[in-house]
């Protein structure tokens, strides 16, 4: 299992994160709410092993992250960066394969095979065949994540540990394929075993999809937990500095629909 | 985007393999020295003893002269062109090339010295220019690691090919006259020098360089998408620089040292190759190898023929040739 | 044993003497790859020997119309094959080596003559050229009567410099900016040989010259070529550059303008072109 184990991260000397302790379950799926500068990528970023804390540990099944070679840490952990650009001339199904790279022993017909799933989960089977840098910046994020989603998928054992890591995966996505992506990203979780974490911006969505939610505010752990507790009007307005009222979702009650008050 | 070549990758590589082929043969078969092509099977499968002198001449002409001239000219273009593609996956930028880093001016350099202050023989020319590039290299390498992704390397090679560029200067100040013909020739680039024993101790390295770049397609595909992607899917940047940049500069630093300066084939041929095919480099590699092996042979028949029986410098005809053919190809391609 | 060492020895004695005479009896098929080595062929009315040349060799004009097989520096080595030479008569600058070897290797007879500008390389060129073209005894009279005129301009010289020795300096351009000439150029040589004092002796070969250097220089005369002459804008514009107005030379007009190849080529034409230099300085 993915965990933070009191980690503080500073950058030229200006706390980002303070003393965070964080498990990253699998077959979850976690949210990592906050506002703009709470530390939310930091996080992320340090879970991926692309940053080194200067206190505290990232651990990997009780290891620290620091100890695992690069291209091992590939095989069981994907990741969804923020902004994935492209200048160079690749195709969608090129794009989409990268996600096999970490498994070079996988025949050629086993990669198609988890290319086929995660093109149908990420809803971008018919985008084959074009070029990468033709499509629109939804079209290129689903497509990044159908890669994400190989890496995740990808000779998997039954009952091994995966994680997978989105950074903002909704942010160039209209309503419609952000609940489809984040759909895809519960099945992942459920059906699959993985442990999959999202930074997200919609209180509401997280409460629709996610199975846990952290609450990240000035580089420090507010809240974490199932969605129902974590999201309260004094949690929210710790974290967005902004009144909330919290009622039962009228469609499914027992799911919370925050409403803020402004 | 349409344009791009829709055609399996065996095919385009048989393809591009058999233009190569036809054409080592066809350059082969031309030069000052008037062959008839009717008579070239009987100089190759005839015994020895029983060519007429003419026979022996066109025989000694063909094989100790020509062969290896076309061979290692398309040695040379092959690596070239590789070593250009491996640079701009690296750097992400299309208009990088080996010369970037200080590799070429480093070569230059210690040609430059080797001409003015040990008067210039092949034996001590070619050392020196290898030298020179590995230690360029190496130390834009070194300086270019304290800054975080490729900038400082890139910033390092700046200031790298200035000083190479300066001390150049001061060299070609104290040189005199002779001298500073025979680092105008230098630079213009030859492949004049190529023999069998060259090609022999030149080839096997090179080709062997060659392949195992070829083999880090996976990284420099991921490198595209960008450099903490390429990180999420398992290649340590670092390392992987490094080993990238160790190959470039073993690949170009023996090469640029027997033939001196040939430029436009690394920064041209990769692009008309993924203008070709696409970015992808398992197929971008080879391309690249096999396009750059066509385009210098080309090119070298051209500096053989055009004068006649006078050459003309190689690296003039790659620049002369390449430039206008690459203007063309972006103004044909963005209408 | 000694029998089998003796019979090779006749049998190569054999080979030797044949393959002499055919040489002799066909007339030598001979490339130049240097400018002063063609002169010296056409000095030694030889040149129906020369089957092509290099791209230096400019003088005399006839030369001109011969096959270029390329700057000696990187001459072709097919174009020389093609040309069917049997000799190839190169300075010691012409390459790239390589190509000697391999034309060493498919039998072609290369000799290397010193490229130096003094008299002694001089006499090693003519002689070598003459051994070549079976001309030993042509080659001897023409070092003879070289060696012979520069002396006899030499006498005139000397008692001249006892007296006042005059201040040279010898001006070189291709781009509009003139360059002078220092130690080791055959300029050099040639004021050396005319008893004109080098005003760059300090400075080896040629190099650019700022308007203050120039003036410093304060040379009696200055030495210049035609081509030199012309890519400056003719006298007028050099007597009244800055740095050369204001030197002796350019208030007493002393220019001296010479033939570019006559006054650097030093080949045969050594002797000539020597009268012509010291004429003018007078």
């Amino acid at each position: 299992m993915l965990s933070l184990d009191h980690v503080s991260f500073s950058r030229c000397h200006r706390p980002i994160l303070n003393q965070v302790s964080l498990a990253i379950p699998a077959g979850e799926f976690t949210a990592i709410l906050g506002a703009n500068g709470a530390g939310k990528s930091t996080l992320l970023s340090l879970l991926a092993g692309e940053l080194t804390p200067q206190h505290g540990h990232v651990r990997w099944a009780g290891q620290d992250l620091r100890e695992l070679a690069n291209s091992q840490l590939a095989r069981v952990r994907a990741v969804l960066p923020q902004n994935p650009g492209l200048g160079f001339n690749l195709s969608v199904d090129e794009v989409i394969a990268m996600g096999a790279y970490p498994f070079a022993e996988l025949s050629p017909s086993a990669v198609a095979e988890v290319i086929q799933a995660a093109q149908q989960w990420a809803d971008v089977s018919h985008l084959t065949g074009r070029r990468y840098p033709t499509l629109s910046g939804g079209e290129q994020q689903r497509v990044q994540f159908a890669r994400v989603l190989v890496q995740a998928l990808a000779a998997q054992q039954a009952g091994e540990y995966r994680c997978v890591l989105l950074d903002e995966p909704t942010s160039s996505l209209d309503p419609l394929h952000q609940h489809g992506l984040l759909a895809a990203a519960q099945k992942l979780a459920q059906e699959a075993g993985i442990a999959v974490v999202a930074v997200l911006h919609d209180v509401n969505l997280a409460a629709r999809y996610c199975s846990r939610i952290t609450m990240l505010a000035k580089g420090s752990i507010i809240a974490s937990g199932i969605p129902c507790d974590v999201l309260t009007p004094d949690h929210l307005q710790q974290t967005y500095q902004l009144a909330a009222t919290v009622i039962a979702h009228p469609q499914d009650p027992k799911r919370p629909l925050v409403l803020f008050d402004c | 985007m349409c344009c791009r070549l829709l055609i399996p990758n065996w095919l385009a590589g048989l393809l591009a393999t058999g233009v190569l082929l036809i054409l080592l043969v066809f350059t082969a078969s031309h030069g000052a020295v008037q062959i008839p092509l009717s008579a070239i099977p009987d100089l190759l499968l005839m015994n020895a003893p029983l060519l007429s002198d003419e026979q022996q001449f066109w025989r000694d002409v063909l094989l100790e002269i020509r062969l290896p001239r076309v061979l290692f000219a398309a040695l040379a273009g092959g690596v070239l062109a590789l070593a250009g593609a491996t640079m701009q996956a690296l750097f992400r930028n299309p208009l990088a090339e080996p010369g970037l880093i200080g590799i070429s001016s480093g070569a230059s350099l210690g040609a430059v010295s080797a001409i003015v202050l040990g008067g210039g023989s092949f034996a001590i020319l070619a050392p020196a220019a290898f030298l020179g590039s590995i230690l360029a290299t190496a130390l834009a390498y070194h300086l270019g690691r304290r800054y975080a992704g490729m900038a400082g390397l890139l910033l390092a090679g700046i200031a790298i090919n200035a000083i190479c560029g300066s001390l150049m200067g001061l060299f070609t100040y104290l040189a005199d006259d002779n001298q500073l013909r025979s680092l105008t020739f230098w630079n213009m680039g030859s492949l004049a020098g190529a023999t069998w024993q060259r090609l022999a101790l030149l080839g096997p390295f090179l080709l062997l360089i060659s392949i195992w770049i070829m083999r880090y397609w996976r990284a420099m595909n991921a490198l595209l998408l960008g450099e903490r992607e390429a990180l999420h899917l398992g290649f340590a940047i670092k390392g992987l620089r490094r080993k990238l940049i160790v190959l470039v500069a073993l690949l170009i630093g023996p090469l640029v040292a027997a033939t001196g300066g040939i430029g436009f084939v690394g920064l041209v041929v990769p692009h008309c190759a993924r203008m070709l095919l696409g970015a992808d480099h398992r197929r971008l590699l080879p391309a690249s190898f096999l396009l750059g092996a066509i385009a210098l042979v080309l090119a070298d028949y051209i500096a053989r023929i055009a004068v006649v029986p006078a050459e003309l410098p190689i690296g003039v005809v790659t620049s002369l040739i390449g430039g206008p053919f690459f203007l063309w190809l972006l103004l044909s391609r963005k209408s | 044993m000694r029998i089998y060492y003796s019979l090779t020895t006749i049998l190569l004695l054999f080979f030797i003497t044949v393959f002499s005479t055919l040489a002799l009896a066909s007339a030598p098929r001979v490339v130049s790859l240097g400018g002063p080595l063609t002169e010296i062929i056409y000095a030694l009315n030889a040149e129906q020997h020369l089957v092509a040349v290099d791209q230096s060799s400019v003088y005399p004009a006839a030369a001109n119309q011969l096959p270029k097989v390329g700057y000696y520096r990187q001459f072709s080595l097919e174009g020389v094959l093609a040309s069917k030479a049997d000799i190839v008569l190169a300075t010691d600058q012409a390459g790239p080596p390589q190509a000697l070897a391999q034309l060493r290797k498919m039998g072609i007879k290369v000799i290397v003559l010193p490229g130096q500008a003094n008299l002694s390389a001089l006499s090693q060129r003519i002689r070598g050229v003459a051994a070549a073209l079976n001309l030993p005894q042509q080659g001897e009279q023409m070092v003879k009567q070289i060696s012979q005129d520069v002396k006899a301009l030499q006498p005139a010289t000397s008692t001249s410099t006892s007296t006042s020795t005059s201040t040279a300096l010898m001006l070189m351009s291709r781009s509009g900016e003139p360059e002078g000439a220092g130690k080791n150029t055959s300029a050099d040589a040639m004021m050396q040989l005319a008893g004109l004092r080098n005003v760059l002796a300090q400075q080896q070969g040629y190099k650019p010259l700022s308007r203050e250097g120039m003036a410093a220089l304060r040379p009696d005369v200055i030495i210049t070529t035609t081509s030199t002459l012309s890519s400056m804008g003719g006298m007028a514009a050099l007597l009244a550059r800055p740095g050369l107005a204001q030197s002796p030379a350019a208030k007493n007009k002393r220019v001296i303008v010479m033939d570019d190849l006559l006054l650097l080529g030093f080949g045969p034409r050594l002797p000539e072109a020597l009268r012509q230099l010291m004429s003018a300085a007078k």
